[in-house]
């Protein structure tokens, strides 16, 4: 099957400091592909460029064959009503209600009956167990209640293929565990294409068809859990392991030289 | 000496940048204000609504407030260097006058700076922040076109309209104090105020009130769009915003007066 999304030798940088140098990938349609890296190894930094929030230094992002990278505007907007997008920290409006978030997308997209709207946010809130929070304020939610109301979001236009962005993080790990088997029957129920972007070795061991490891910058390793579990780059058995690092060694200079830090 | 120039150099590039960037922002605006209502739903009229509310009516008891007053002060201060040739009459002049050419539409330009210039910047830099931003462009939803248009459209009718009653409320605080302390008649007063105005008083009061309100509305919203970095980027650039729009206030004031002074 042709892949859904190819990303060829993508390099990206804020100013002169690169971020993600060369990284090759591709996700296939219907898997649950996990982008796993250490805090600040460039996840959030690759899946805003997935969905065209950034343009990349060099490389291409093709998403169903078409080059997202050097496509007009009008053309990329197609493509992204095609995806949808979980923030880290859920970005509901703040100022709508969590009914009117969800429907947000279908009211500026659609000339759909308000009625139709209704009845659409009502099944896809019941889809990811908020059923009756419509009227519900953002703030009035916990945060795992916030991530399951972005899901909704993002499911709106019935996408093709969905991104989250560390969707467990900051969550007790029942509420985490909960959202990763929300992610696993979303994609069983629709078939949906769902990259997932985390640190975190439980959610992955769960949700995980295709694991790709990013470390420096780089892809560290691309495979399923057990060809990675096998593999012998250090850093991923390390990662796996969850083995501290040791102070002086490249990889703490490596952070440090990101963060700016001394 | 080298190092001045340099320094001196770059500000004068970064303000370019920004002013280059405010640019891009004001005719992205007033495309969208134009293009979205001819796309069928595309204006979000309810929000331009409330937001008019925001700025101009609830504005309403403080700019009330405060204009009463100078009206009040202008006409003592008036008075005193008027007593002294028996002339307290052209008291009404003076606040008509300068009420409805300068400090209305500036007080009420400062005052909705301060007030709802600054609760733009805050509620766009909180949505950078929190990602709403381009949560709505990864949507497809313009930002300009959601957040920004119907901002726009509020605060440049709002500001005229408080500017217009401000101006008729700075005159009944002129007349208030004429009248109960200084001791000129009711009915001089009102003639008086009536020969002072010339419709040309009040157009130049309310042109420069459609420009302050659009100065307040695209300093609060670029300020908001380069917020960089939690909280503390937003209240950073909060404050920046009330100061730069005040500025700004004063210089598009600066350039009308000399305009109309020439007209
Ligand atoms: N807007 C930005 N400007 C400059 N540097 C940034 C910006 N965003 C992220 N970075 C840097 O890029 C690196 C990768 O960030 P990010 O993609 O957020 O990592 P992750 O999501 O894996 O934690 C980090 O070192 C971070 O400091
Ligand atoms: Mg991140």
């Amino acid at each position: 099957m042709e892949p859904i999304i190819v990303v060829e030798d993508l390099q990206v940088a804020y100013g002169d400091k690169v971020v993600l140098d060369g990284i090759n990938l591709s996700v296939e349609p219907g898997e649950v592909f996990v982008i796993l890296g250490g805090s600040g190894s460039g996840k959030t930094t690759l899946l805003r460029n997935l969905v065209g929030l950034m343009r990349p230094q060099a490389g291409r992002i093709l998403i169903d064959g078409r080059d997202f990278t050097s496509m007009s505007a009008a053309e990329r907007m197609d493509i992204r009503r095609t995806m949808g997008m979980c923030f880290q920290g859920s970005a509901l409006l703040g100022s709508l209600s969590v009914a009117d978030n969800v429907a947000l997308p279908l009211r500026e997209h659609t000339k759909l009956e308000e009625s139709t709207i209704d009845i659409m946010t009502r099944i896809k809130l019941e889809l990811v167990g908020l059923g009756g929070f419509e009227d519900y304020l953002p703030s009035e939610l916990s945060g795992g209640m916030r991530k399951r109301a972005g899901i909704a979001r993002a499911m709106a236009m019935d996408p093709k293929v969905i991104f989250y962005d560390e969707p467990s993080a900051g969550l007790d790990p029942i509420v985490a565990a909960g959202l990763d088997e929300l992610i696993r029957t979303m994609q069983s129920t629709f078939n949906l294409t769902s990259v997932v972007v985390t640190h975190e070795m439980e959610s992955v061991r769960i949700i995980a068809d295709r694991v790709c490891v990013l470390h420096q910058g780089r892809v560290a390793g691309i495979g399923s859990l057990d060809e990675l579990e096998r593999s012998d780059h250090q850093y991923i058995q390390q990662f796996f392991a969850r083995r501290p690092d040791d102070p002086g060694t490249a990889d703490a200079d490596y952070a440090r030289s990101l963060t700016n830090i001394d | 000496m080298i190092d001045l120039v340099g320094r001196v150099g770059r500000w004068v590039l970064e303000r370019f940048k920004e002013v280059l960037q405010v640019s891009v922002l004001m005719v992205d605006t007033v495309v969208w204000l134009v293009v979205a209502p001819l796309t069928g739903k595309g204006f979000r009229w309810r929000s331009s609504i409330r937001n008019f509310v925001e700025f101009g009516v609830r504005s309403l008891p403080i700019v009330g407030m405060i204009s009463f007053l100078i009206g009040v002060i202008i006409a003592l201060q008036a008075s005193y260097t008027l007593d002294q040739w028996g002339a307290n009459r052209y008291i009404a002049d003076l606040v008509a006058v300068s009420a409805l050419r300068e400090l209305a539409p500036l007080m009420t330009a400062i005052l909705i700076a301060g007030r709802c210039g600054s609760a733009i910047t805050a509620e766009i830099g909180t949505m950078k922040v929190n990602e709403e931003i381009d949560a709505l462009e990864v949507m497809g939803v313009n930002p300009i076109k959601y957040l920004v248009a119907p901002k726009f459209l509020a605060m440049v009718t709002a500001v005229p309209a408080v500017t217009a009653l401000a101006m008729l409320i700075m005159i009944f605080g002129g007349w208030a104090s004429a009248v109960f302390v200084v001791g000129v008649e009711t009915e001089i007063y009102v003639t008086q105020t009536i020969g002072a105005i010339v419709e040309k008083d009040l157009l130049t009061g309310m042109i420069k009130s459609l420009f302050f309100g659009i100065a307040i509305c695209w300093v609060g919203v670029y300020r908001g769009f380069q917020v960089e970095g939690g909280a503390e980027g937003v209240g950073r650039q909060t404050t920046a915003s009330v100061v730069t729009a005040i500025f700004l206030i004063i210089i598009v004031d600066l350039i009308f007066t000399v305009l109309f002074y020439y007209v």
